[in-house]
């Protein structure tokens, strides 16, 4: 059984290779990083006092995350994750992967292992996108030293922990939605729908019950406090109950569907 | 044993609409068995119902003797199949459409290799399966299906989109691999021309119900019941008169006059009669049905 679904998984990670899905992951990692590269070379003037900051990795990590928390990270996962399901239906291979003697259960689960470790991919690249963004000035001999605060390991492992659970439901309800609808529109637009009310409810005092805000609520409890509505209850936690309940009723709708390919 | 066994599957889509009617295929060991009909006669419903793509609903499904529902793993390690039109990663590669499989049934990786010289696609190297054509895809479908060299072998409709010589390649593999690995083949097809070289056993579906089952030598043996006598005189009252004196019946169709074969000797007497008699004969001819001709009674019945 777990040999079954470690080459399930091999299976499942293969079919992400070339795909647009792990395009996203790439691009989406260096994107951010890419643009603090840019921005800082062109205003480099301002880099020395920058770099002499005693939270100067903390601010970097701040500006980072501001689009990232807001914008880049809940549409990649809505976007990648509707890709990776949609290779099943676009191939039309579901009836293919349905005659493979493996569990339904094993099919569902490594396929949502093949998506949480593309988003655990897409971290450990952003995170080395923002150490480049930080190192890369200093190599290319702009005139500034190596950052002189000490490396944050702790806040930064912390931070990702949180930022990582935050975009869970996002993955579980793109999940099952990816998984029940052929037309790849639907959890597209269903996603986007949901980020934009996301965004709307930031200001409300029950927006922590949209389980796309988490992400959004974690950047601005400590960057912009004033522009939402930061909930007292811990977001963590509601994102953890919302990716189990949204986990057990996409695999619930999967185990019971009638027609399977 | 039967390598497959169905008894009284019965499939609906709506309350109104049943698809299958106690189906009950049997499907010996070592047999290629050609499952036929029309387009929408539910055969592939059937596989899909077989291979557990659909929900049961009435009947029983025994693969090798054994429930499929209580051993689906263990049944489908021995089954490949090819269902409608082909299921392969179009950004994939054809070596790694069968890597991510080969992993899966955990199979030698040598063996993607035999199965893409077996299906003859040994030199597609890094092309993507979205850039082949049709037949290529088809073959590669097979390879699929063939990879962890299973015992029995599911293909609905395979040389579908296959010019002549690839249906012809494929029919002879199929038969290589049925003489010479024993591995038993249920094929699907709404052409008997297409697959009457290739199998062993016939199941006939129309409408959701089979009509006909059996060895193919038995459906042959239909054939030569159907052999018939066609007659056109000048007097055809005249003719049925003297037919009824052998007490064969006729039936008249298009100005002739049709009877069942009897023997030889009792057409030279007729004939003999006929122009005793004074009735100018035109025509007296044998008509042998084939056995598109009996598929098409059957399913027209």
């Amino acid at each position: 059984m777990p040999n079954d679904f470690l080459h399930s998984f091999q299976g499942e990670w293969l079919k992400r290779k070339r795909s647009l899905a792990s395009w996203i992951v790439v691009i989406g990692g260096f994107f951010t990083p890419t643009i603090i590269i840019i921005a800082r070379l062109v205003n480099y003037e301002q880099l020395a006092a920058l770099y002499a900051k005693a939270d100067f990795w903390t601010s970097l990590w701040q500006s980072s995350w501001e689009s990232m928390a807001i914008f880049l990270l809940p549409l990649g996962v809505v976007l990648s994750t509707s890709l990776i399901t949609q290779i099943e239906y676009k191939n039309n291979s579901w009836k293919q992967l349905h005659t493979v003697p493996l569990n339904f259960s094993t099919i569902f689960f490594t396929k949502l292992l093949v998506i949480i470790a593309m988003l655990l991919q897409f971290f450990i690249l952003f995170n080395i996108g923002i150490y480049l963004s930080a190192v890369i000035p200093w190599l290319l001999g702009s005139g500034v030293a190596y950052p002189a605060a000490t490396f944050p390991y702790k806040y930064f492992l912390q931070e990702n922990a949180l930022y990582f659970i935050d975009c869970l439901p996002i993955l579980a309800l793109q999940y099952l939605l990816g998984l029940q609808y052929k037309n790849f529109l639907v959890p597209v637009g269903t996603g986007f729908i949901l980020w934009v009310g996301a965004l709307a409810a930031l200001s409300w005092k029950y927006g922590y019950l949209v389980p796309y805000t988490y992400c959004m609520y974690n950047h601005l409890k400590t960057a912009a406090p004033g522009k939402a509505a930061i909930p007292a209850l811990n977001i963590h936690y509601m994102a953890v109950f919302y990716f189990i309940l949204f986990t057990a009723a996409s695999f619930i709708i999967y185990i019971t569907k009638k027609e399977k390919g | 044993m039967y390598c497959l066994e169905t008894n009284n599957l019965t499939h609906r889509f709506t309350k109104e609409n049943t698809v299958l009617k106690n189906i009950s295929l049997r499907v010996t060991e070592g047999s290629i068995y050609g499952f036929l009909g029309p387009n929408g006669a539910g055969k592939t419903t059937t596989l899909r119902l077989i291979l557990g793509l659909l929900k049961k609903q009435e009947g029983d499904i025994l693969f090798f003797g054994k429930p499929f529902e209580r051993n689906r793993v263990a049944i489908l390690k021995n089954i490949g199949s090819l269902i409608e039109s082909p299921s392969l990663y179009g950004h994939l590669t054809a070596s790694e459409n069968l890597s991510l499989l080969q992993k899966i049934y955990r199979c030698p990786r040598q063996r993607i290799k035999e199965v893409l010289k077996l299906v003859g696609l040994p030199h597609t190297g890094n092309k993507k399966a979205s850039q082949f054509s049709l037949g290529m895809k088809q073959r590669l479908s097979i390879a699929v299906a063939l990879l962890h060299n299973p015992s029995l072998l599911i293909l609905d409709e395979p040389t579908n989109g296959l010019d002549p010589n690839g249906m012809i390649e494929i029919r002879e593999l199929l038969i290589k691999l049925n003489q010479q690995s024993g591995i038993t083949v249920i094929i699907s097809s709404h052409m008997l021309a297409e697959i009457e070289k290739l199998v062993t056993h016939v199941g006939v579906i129309n409408n959701g119900q089979m009509l006909f089952q059996g060895p193919l030598n038995e459906l042959k043996s239909k054939q030569q019941e159907s052999v018939s006598v066609v007659l056109e005189t000048s007097d055809l009252e005249k003719t049925v008169h003297i037919i009824a004196g052998h007490d064969i019946k006729t039936t008249q169709e298009d100005g002739k006059l049709h009877m069942p074969f009897v023997s030889k000797k009792v057409i030279a007497t007729l004939a003999q009669q006929l122009v005793n008699n004074n009735i100018e004969l035109y025509e007296i001819s044998v008509v042998k049905n084939d056995l598109e001709t009996i598929f098409i009674n059957l399913i027209s019945k």
